[in-house]
């Protein structure tokens, strides 16, 4: 800082003053937000839709939820290859050659085959069917597992997700498996035993989002609701409640080429990543807003605070 | 309110018509905050 410039701060004000209580604007600027923020939430707070519970997916689609389970089994659902923190089956996004989740490791572990299905079925005495199926999947190896789920998946795959439509094969135990967890969803009962995998409070819905998430059902809802990425969901609302306009820069990326294309490399695969830097830039430059030389002088060329203050600058002739 | 949102929708921008209310009441604050004047501001009031 020059010497003149230094000089001319430190100098006393010469220009008008005025009495100000900045207490007393403080205060009832936050009495007035506080009143008009319970009010307006009142009036316009979307109320939380209906928690969708498993037995609803497995009432309304069951064959989705058949299908989604043996996925589970067989490892091609969406959670069993998303890699950390869940697992280790991909690299997840990356940028460039920072591959961020897998830097930060598998923290929260999930195994679909034994989280989302062997171990829900072990909660409950299951009929004959399902208790000698889960007999012989805890009796086999890995190998033979991965070989019966594989096959049955593939093949319903093929019948379109219609297991009366699937032709014998070596599935092992698998159908039973999928059956018996489909008729534990619809009696209510796998909500709470996935839950109760956690902790003593349970409060880690992770294991039911996921397995909801491997399905159609929970995407269609959320479809239907335009609470999709490629459809503004991030401000969006349920209904026509208002939602989070201030979310619209974060939202407007998603919208554009190269980030619309979740299957285009290396950005619209990555969109995740790449918007998260590209945010945390524009965040970094407003808060060093006033080094960037140019930027710094953009209220001397707009001159709104003269539109603000415009009384003062008409009567001292400005 | 519970009824199904209605969508303006030209190209890659979309909107719901509430969000597009409050975007345009916030424009709208920010310019009568702009141009109105503050209350009790009137001349001689300062003082020099």
């Amino acid at each position: 800082m020059s010497d003149r410039r230094t000089e001319l701060e430190a100098a006393p004000w010469g220009g008008r003053t005025r009495r100000y209580d900045l207490i007393k604007e403080g205060v009832v600027a936050v009495v007035i937000i506080a009143i008009l923020a319970a009010v307006l939430s009142t009036l316009f707070g979307s109320p939380d839709d209906k928690q969708i519970t498993f037995k609803d997916w497995a009432t309304a689609a069951p064959a989705d939820f058949y299908a989604t389970s043996v996925q589970e089994l067989a490892g091609t659902s969406g959670t069993a290859g998303y890699g950390a923190p869940y697992n280790t089956a991909s690299d997840g996004v990356n940028l460039g050659p920072l591959h961020l989740a897998k830097i930060m490791g598998v923290t929260h572990p999930v195994d679909t085959v034994n989280d989302f299905v062997i171990t829900p079925l072990t909660t409950v005495s299951n009929a004959a069917p399902v208790a000698d199926a889960l007999k012989l999947w805890q009796a086999s190896d890995a190998k033979q597992q991965s070989t019966w789920a594989t096959n049955y998946d593939t093949a319903l795959t093929k019948a379109n997700q219609d297991a009366s439509k699937v032709p014998t094969g070596d599935y092992g135990p698998v159908p039973e498996l999928a059956a018996g967890l489909l008729t534990m969803a619809q009696a209510g009962s796998l909500d709470g035993a996935l839950l109760s995998q956690g902790n003593y409070f349970q409060s880690d819905n992770t294991k039911q989002t996921l397995f909801l998430g491997d399905g159609s059902y929970f995407n269609d809802q959320s479809t239907a609701s335009n609470l999709q990425g490629d459809t503004w969901g991030m401000m969006n609302e349920t209904g026509r409640y208002p939602g989070q306009a201030w979310l619209w820069l974060y939202s407007f990326w998603y919208q554009i080429p190269p980030f619309n294309n979740g299957d285009s490399h290396p950005f619209g695969a990555n969109a995740d990543a790449w918007i998260m830097v590209i945010m945390g830039a524009l965040s970094l430059g407003l808060i060093i807003m006033p080094l960037i030389p140019g930027v710094r002088s953009l209220p001397y060329k707009i001159k709104i605070h003269r539109l603000i203050w415009k009384n003062y600058y008409q009567e001292e002739n400005l | 309110m519970n009824l199904k949102a209605v969508y303006i929708h030209i190209g890659w921008f979309q909107m719901s018509i509430t969000n597009l209310v409050v975007v345009l009441s916030m424009l709208l604050v920010f310019g009568l905050a702009l141009v109105l004047p503050f209350p009790g501001n009137k001349k001689g009031k300062g003082q020099k």
